[in-house]
């Protein structure tokens, strides 16, 4: 039997699973996508487990100041960076900043993003319009630019800057979520819940929103990595978190981006830090995106 | 055609206003302000009243708006709070550079990233096609200022290829008129002006493309996957028609079009990364202008800087949705 046919029989058998089962399915089948969740995975335990991973504390000078800092060596894997502190303790504790911000980012972007685009797809009319142009607006500027202009307005912190990055994503949640509420609004199983007498609330909440939410899923997934790469972008123009001693890799990155002749070190482990950890998400969020498409049931 | 034209051409000047006004006001709600930052954290309150009455900062804002948008409306884009120089004067000397490495930017994608796409869905699952998912993934993983920072170590530091930063080796005595400086070169007819120029062009325009030209790929090898799907492909094949001909006058030319699409809804985020690949390689555009000109709360060029990058994501989509018509004749405009 050749490997399609098994692919047939199997998807036969598994007909009547639910989508969100079968993408599991999918999803287990796809060295891509377990590669990118083992990559996540490690830096979910690094940000965990970071005071027993981590040689040294974050901030913690163990060489001295140094004008050329000292590269990779058997006792400091990463090296050291100017101010004696150990790069490889300093890039794992990052990996908490990271994965926070990233969360974080998503979900104020998530939870604003959904509420207007149900608000807009279900309730339709003036709603709509309103919130949708008011979303066409913001798309219109470019998002990097928008952060910039948020974070400014809100000042330096962790905080602010995961909100302005946050607060970038919503139009883009809004619009898929407000499509997707769309087309499940017409379709027979809400017809025949209103028949009935289900109140439109329960509708929403019950019956759209879980049909519509898998796109959502997929895109929230790649926010996160677009999330990670603004903060640390942010931080490499001199707008990130304001506090020096926070180990975030775009300002380590920055703050040696001149650097490149004798530490290259420096920037080499930071960045590589962000691209790995991005690439991670990246590579699960398109795994996703193939495991629930329900058009690739061939 | 051309009415849709001329109405769409309409829809930019409100577009345009509301921009303006959203964005002085943006500006002007920046915590400090230029007095601040121009005269230090311990600037008299005299010292910033005298300022802000020089500067016609302590008029009330609409009256400020209402005399910015006559200047505006007048080719007059305010002066720099920092440099002293008129803003539009400033635009016109760094707007060339922007947009010449963004062109370079978009050429270096295009001419790569559709070949890519489409050889990558004619060996759909191949390892080629493989391939080409995998890299387009870690190309959009890439944070363009590290990359940016990647290709000036290896290839301007360690082999010493390219310049490390600038538009053109000062030295040299090219008359940088229109500050286009690839066309410069050419109006010149220098050869040696034009390959520095073109040298240092290579690596910011590299490091800027990679983004856009994973999502070209991408989006072209999932276009080419539809269109191969149709029927009148399968038609064409079972006519006779050779697989060569078939590819290009029916599957590449009906794939196109979201390529289309994609390509202008690149401009934003080339834009973005021009602000910084600019920074990295010290590239004077306007990207590298805004970022100045936030810290020093530079108004002027805030506002003009933004309403330029405005005003080229709103043209370069017109000119997306005025292409289709040239692209698929089933597209017709009303």
């Amino acid at each position: 039997m050749s490997i399609a046919q098994a692919e047939a029989t199997e998807l036969a058998i598994e007909r009547p699973v639910s989508l969100s089962r079968t993408a599991l399915v999918r999803l287990r089948r796809n060295p891509a996508a377990i590669a990118g969740a083992v990559i996540v995975g490690l830096f979910l335990l690094m940000a965990v487990a970071a005071p027993l991973i981590a040689p040294y504390g974050p901030n913690e000078s163990v060489g001295g100041l140094a004008s050329t800092p000292p590269g990779p060596s058997a006792q400091f894997w990463f090296g050291l960076d100017e101010q004696g502190r150990d790069l490889f303790s300093r890039i794992v504790f990052g990996a908490r900043l990271s994965l926070l911000v990233g969360f974080v980012a998503v979900l104020v972007g998530l939870s604003l993003g959904l509420l207007l685009g149900a608000l807009a797809g279900w309730t339709g009319g003036r709603t709509d319009a309103l919130v949708m142009r008011s979303m066409d607006l913001v798309l219109a500027i470019p998002p990097f630019l928008l952060a910039v202009g948020i974070v400014t307005l809100l000042g330096p912190g962790v905080l602010q800057v995961m909100v302005a990055i946050g607060l970038v994503t919503v139009p883009q949640f809004a619009r898929l979520l407000r499509g997707s509420v769309l087309a499940q609004k017409e379709s027979d199983y809400v017809l025949a819940g209103r028949a009935i007498g289900v109140p439109s609330w329960r509708l929403l909440l019950s019956h759209v929103l879980p049909n519509a939410i898998g796109p959502v899923i997929v895109l929230a997934t790649l926010t996160m990595a677009t999330a990670i790469i603004e903060v640390a972008a942010l931080s490499f123009i001199g707008l990130g978190p304001a506090d020096p001693s926070l180990p975030e890799w775009g300002r380590m990155l920055a703050e040696n981006a001149s650097r490149l002749q004798n530490a290259v070190h420096l920037v080499l482990f930071p960045g590589f830090a962000v691209v790995l950890l991005v690439l991670g998400i990246n590579l699960v969020g398109d795994g996703l995106r193939e495991a629930l498409d329900p058009k690739l049931g061939r | 055609m051309l009415p849709y034209i001329a109405r769409r051409l309409a829809l930019v000047v409100p577009v345009l206003f509301v921009t303006s006004l959203v964005v002085f006001l943006f500006v002007r709600a920046l915590p400090g302000g230029p007095a601040i930052a121009l005269l230090g954290e311990r600037a008299t309150p005299e010292a910033i009243a005298a300022f802000e009455r020089a500067q016609g900062l302590d008029r009330p804002l609409y009256a400020q708006y209402g005399s910015y948008l006559r200047n505006v409306l007048s080719g007059d884009l305010g002066v720099s709070t920092r440099s002293r120089q008129p803003v539009a004067e400033e635009l016109l000397q760094r707007f060339p550079a922007t947009v010449e490495l963004t062109l370079a930017a978009i050429l270096i994608a295009v001419l790569v990233g559709v070949p890519l796409g489409f050889v990558a869905a004619k060996r759909y699952q191949g390892p080629l096609d493989q391939a080409s998912l995998v890299g387009s993934l870690i190309g959009i993983s890439f944070p363009v200022f590290f990359l940016g920072l990647l290709l000036k170590y290896v290839f301007a530091i360690r082999l010493d290829w390219f310049p490390t930063t600038g538009r053109y080796d000062i030295t040299s005595s090219l008359d940088t008129r229109t500050n286009f400086l690839v066309l410069d070169a050419l109006l010149a007819g220098d050869g040696a002006a034009l390959a520095d120029v073109l040298l240092h062009l290579v690596l910011p325009a590299v490091a800027l493309a990679t983004i856009p030209l994973a999502i070209i790929a991408r989006i072209t090898r999932a276009a080419t996957l539809d269109v191969l799907d149709e029927d009148y492909v399968r038609t064409a094949r079972a006519k006779g028609l050779r697989g060569a001909i078939v590819d290009r006058r029916h599957v590449f030319a009906n794939a196109l079009l979201p390529v289309v699409t994609v390509v202008g809804l690149q401009t934003g985020l080339l834009l973005t990364g021009a602000v910084l690949t600019e920074t990295v390689f010290s590239w004077n555009g306007v990207g590298s202008w805004i970022v100045e000109a936030i810290s020093y709360r530079d108004y002027a060029v805030l506002q003009g800087g933004i309403l330029f990058f405005v005003l080229v994501v709103v043209l370069v989509n017109l000119l997306v949705d005025i292409s289709y018509a040239f692209l698929n004749p089933r597209i017709r405009f009303r």
